[in-house]
C-alpha cells in the first residue's frame, strides 16, 4: 500500500467490471474543468504524471489534443526511461476523454482508456476504464481482480516469497 | 519470467477452486487428501486442478511413501503479485500526485481571478 499524504486517497478503488476491463476511480477536490485540463496540457502533465521525486522527471510530453492526435509521455528514472504513447479518440471537455495507451516496451498491447469526469458537489470523480485487447492481458486483469477477491494478500505473498527464496 | 508463463499463471488463478486451494496452501504444505477435504469434490477433480496449478508453476507436488504432498511455489505468485501491485501502485501514485497538483492549480487560479477575467 502506498503511504501518501494526499487528500481523498481513500476514495481510490480498482475494480474489474468485465473480463477485458479494469476500472480505476478516485475523487479529486477540484472542479471537472481543472481535472480535465491537468490531464490534457503538458505544462500540467509534467507536474504530476509518472514517478516524480529525486532522480525522476517527465522530460518528454507531447499532446496533440485532437481526435486522431497523438500523445507521448516519457518518465525518466534513475535507471533509464519508460515511455507511453497513444492517440486521442474522443475529446469532450470537461466530461469525457477517450484515448489509446501503449507501453513502448510492449507495442502490441494497445489498451483503450475511457476517462469520465463527473461532478460531485464541486469535486470531481474520475472513473478511468482501461480496456485490454488480448486474451492474455485480459486474463492478467481478470486474475488480478479475482486474486484480490479471494483474499490472497499481496503482503502475505511477498512475505512468503521472501521466506522461500531465502530457504 | 517469460510472458506466456505469466499468462499461464493468471489463467490458472482465474478459477475460484484453484484460488481456494492456493489460499489453503499459503498456510503451509499439506497432503492432497487434506487439501481435497473442504471442496466436496472427487479426488480426480481435485487432481485436475492441482495439475493445472502445477503446470502453471504455482505449486509443487512430491510423494512421500504413499502420501502426496503439495506446496506453494512462490516464484510465479510473486510475479503476479508484483505485476498487479505495480499496476495498482502506478495508478494510485499518479492519482495522488494529480490530486496534490490540482490544489496548486486551484490556488493559482484563485490568484489569477483577482486580476483577470476567468478564461473560458
Amino acid at each position: 500500500m502506498v503511504v501518501t499524504n494526499a487528500r481523498n486517497s481513500d476514495s481510490f478503488k480498482v475494480t474489474t467490471p468485465s473480463e477485458q476491463e479494469i476500472r480505476l476511480t478516485r475523487l479529486f477536490d477540484a472542479p471537472r474543468r481543472l481535472v480535465f485540463e491537468a490531464m490534457t496540457k503538458c505544462e500540467h502533465v509534467k507536474q504530476w504524471w509518472g514517478c516524480l521525486g529525486e532522480g525522476y522527471s517527465v522530460p518528454v510530453c507531447e499532446i496533440d489534443l485532437r481526435v486522431g492526435g497523438r500523445w507521448r509521455f516519457v518518465n525518466r528514472h534513475p535507471k533509464g526511461e519508460v515511455a507511453f504513447y497513444g492517440e486521442y479518440r474522443e475529446i469532450t471537455p470537461p466530461s469525457r476523454l477517450v484515448f489509446t495507451e501503449i507501453f513502448e516496451q510492449f507495442p502490441d498491447s494497445v489498451s483503450v482508456v475511457t476517462a469520465v469526469y463527473s461532478d460531485e458537489n464541486g469535486k470531481t470523480r474520475l472513473t478511468a476504464t482501461v480496456r485490454y485487447p488480448s486474451l492474455q492481458v485480459r486474463d492478467m486483469v481478470l486474475a488480478s481482480g479475482m486474486a484480490r477477491g479471494a483474499g490472497i494478500s499481496y503482503d502475505r505473498l511477498e512475505e512468503l516469497a521472501d521466506g522461500l527464496q531465502r530457504s | 519470467m517469460p510472458v506466456d508463463q505469466l499468462s499461464a499463471t493468471f489463467a490458472a488463478l482465474a478459477d475460484p477452486t484453484r484460488r481456494a486451494i492456493l489460499s489453503r496452501l499459503l498456510s503451509g504444505e499439506c497432503s492432497v487428501t487434506d487439501l481435497a477435504e473442504p471442496f466436496e469434490m472427487s479426488m480426480p477433480a481435485v487432481s485436475k486442478h492441482l495439475r493445472v496449478l502445477e503446470r502453471a508453476g504455482l505449486i509443487a507436488r512430491r510423494r512421500e511413501a504413499q502420501w502426496r504432498h503439495c506446496r506453494v511455489e512462490a516464484g510465479p505468485l510473486k510475479e503476479v503479485a508484483d505485476w498487479t501491485e505495480r499496476y495498482r501502485h502506478i495508478w494510485e501514485q499518479r492519482f495522488d500526485q494529480l490530486d496534490q497538483y490540482l490544489q496548486q492549480m486551484k490556488t493559482k487560479e484563485t490568484k489569477r481571478h483577482g486580476r483577470n477575467k476567468r478564461k473560458k
